[in-house]
């Protein structure tokens, strides 16, 4: 109990240090925040032309895929704004021995790694998760009771760990392989997939994303929970599992990764 | 040209040093493509007409494709080496020497469009022509075609390089274009008909797409492939090509003139 509020005080020392970063440079917050805005403006338009050709898409309608798409951003926004910092370690932090400051202080490396960095970029996603979330409560598509209200925010957070464990995953590979990025950009990217019906896919690749880099389980499955009737509960039970599960396989690599960790000397 | 040929080189050179991350890189920029593939099969299963925007399926299939070969080859960003050039202060060091910066710039882009070419390009467009041959039951692409295509994408990589110089130039007046660099990738995806054929836009928008550089691009090259254009419409569609080319290089002079007058480099 005590290590946890140490913990917690930590976080917000590190964290108000980083903001006032970040208020230094309103103007690169902004920039960076419309740029993203931007790129996930693109991808609606892109399913709006899409929908101009065809009434539905294999029984799904614009509304309900334009909310599947809103859903899959909050996740990962959540994630994006938290860890961050774990990019880092994948490209570059083992190869250049600046790992080396975490492993001199007392305190969880993982907590260091997180406590490091709040990514403001982040805010386009959740603020576009968001848009699109109010957008389609106010069409009526999505089922709202008290059931599916507790699953949705129990689905964001699993979903949020699954992007976390992957990341984490992949960039602990650097301990072995010194530079990790790339693995980890392949692995990151193919959340792309899991914004559409994954029905579209060939078996192999619906196999992959659902159950090897299980995106499918953070944006396209828990999202069909909450749109049709007939969709069960379970699908976020799975989800949490496939989440715990994930993140318990990527943390114990993490931990084995850094006993092998030797510094860049110079 | 004697001069900038080593910047075309040096930069071939350099993408070569990274092998591995490459292929990764490959495989993940045909992502997207996969994607686009499913998802316009499930667009056209769900059709009433086998036509879409004035493309068949099979046809659909080819432009996915090869507007991935071509924009690999015509979208190299000038404005991020322009950007990091600046934030170094190393575009001082290249105002004293004797060549024209946006001629390096250009011969360098060169350098690795055509490493794009050899690398991704075309082994996914000679995989994309078998494909098309067995799988699709369809000709193979005609040789006067191939050379109309390669012009007319030569003509679009100029063209993006000039543009994106021009838009590099933002970096002189703030020092984060990052996320400018996002948006202007993320809007040119599209206007240039890289996400989705213009064809399907609405005809107001197509109007305007008349008037603008973007569409001579990766559309124009593509449509020229799958022989959308006949003879008079195709020297039309190569003839505006070209005369972009002049205007955003005349464009790039000016703005280039104006910049460097105002610069001030601190330290040294």
């Amino acid at each position: 109990m005590r290590t946890c509020k140490r913990y917690m005080r930590l976080y917000r020392v590190l964290i108000t240090q980083f903001l006032k970063g970040i208020m230094q440079s309103k103007v690169d917050f902004l920039m960076g925040l419309l740029g993203f805005f931007f790129t996930q403006f693109m991808g609606i338009a892109f399913l709006y032309l899409v929908f101009r050709q065809v009434p539905s898409l294999q029984g799904w309608t614009l509304e309900q895929l334009i909310f599947i798409y809103g859903f899959a951003q909050i996740p990962r926004g959540i994630d994006h704004l938290l860890t961050d910092n774990i990019w880092l370690i994948a490209w570059r932090m083992v190869l250049s021995g600046d790992f080396d400051r975490y492993m001199l202080r007392p305190m969880n490396l993982f907590f260091q790694v997180i406590a490091e960095k709040l990514q403001p970029d982040a805010l386009g996603e959740l603020l576009v998760g968001g848009i699109l979330l109010v957008i389609s409560l106010q069409k009526g598509i999505v089922i709202v009771d008290g059931v599916h209200m507790v699953l949705f925010f129990v689905s964001v957070m699993a979903g949020a760990l699954i992007y976390t464990a992957i990341k984490l995953f992949f960039a602990s590979l650097s301990f072995w392989v010194k530079i990790s990025g790339p693995f980890l950009q392949t692995a990151y990217e193919m959340a792309d997939f899991a914004k559409y019906p994954t029905e579209i896919y060939h078996r192999a690749i619906r196999f992959v994303i659902t159950w090897i880099i299980p995106f499918a389980f953070v944006a396209y499955l828990p999202a069909s929970f909450f749109l049709k009737a007939e969709v069960s509960p379970g699908i976020i039970g799975i989800e949490c599992i496939m989440a715990v599960v994930l993140f318990s396989i990527a943390y114990v690599v993490f931990t084995i990764g850094t006993r092998r960790y030797e510094s860049a000397g110079n | 040209m004697k001069v900038y040929l080593p910047f075309a080189s040096n930069e071939l050179k350099r993408q070569m040093a990274y092998k591995g991350a490459f292929y990764l890189f490959l495989f993940i920029s045909l992502f997207g493509s996969f994607i686009s593939y499913y998802l316009w099969k499930a667009v056209y299963g769900s059709a009433n007409s086998t036509t879409i925007g004035g493309l068949t399926q099979q046809e659909m299939i080819i432009y996915v494709f090869m507007t991935y070969v071509t924009s690999s080859m015509v979208t190299i960003s000038l404005a991020d080496w322009v950007s990091e050039d600046v934030v170094k202060g190393l575009v001082a060091m290249n105002l004293i020497k004797p060549i024209d910066y946006r001629m390096s710039l250009i011969w360098r882009a060169g350098g690795q469009m055509l490493y794009r070419f050899l690398m991704p390009g075309v082994f996914v467009w000679i995989g994309l022509e078998f494909y098309k041959h067995y799988a699709l039951g369809m000709p193979f692409v005609k040789f006067t075609t191939v050379l109309c295509f390669l012009c007319s994408a030569s003509m679009s990589f100029l063209l993006y390089v000039l543009f994106d110089f021009c838009f590099g130039m933002i970096a002189f007046f703030t020092t984060y274009i990052f996320g400018m660099l996002m948006a202007k990738e993320a809007l040119l995806s599209f206007l240039m008909g890289q996400l989705i054929p213009l064809s399907m836009f609405p005809g107001w928008a197509q109007k305007i797409f008349e008037f603008l550089p973007f569409p001579s691009m990766v559309y124009t090259p593509v449509m020229i492939y799958l022989g959308k254009y006949q003879r008079s419409e195709l020297v039309f569609a190569l003839g505006r090509q070209f005369i972009w080319i002049v205007l955003l290089y005349a464009l790039g002079s000016v703005v280039w003139n104006r910049v460097t007058k105002r610069l001030v480099v601190l330290g040294g």
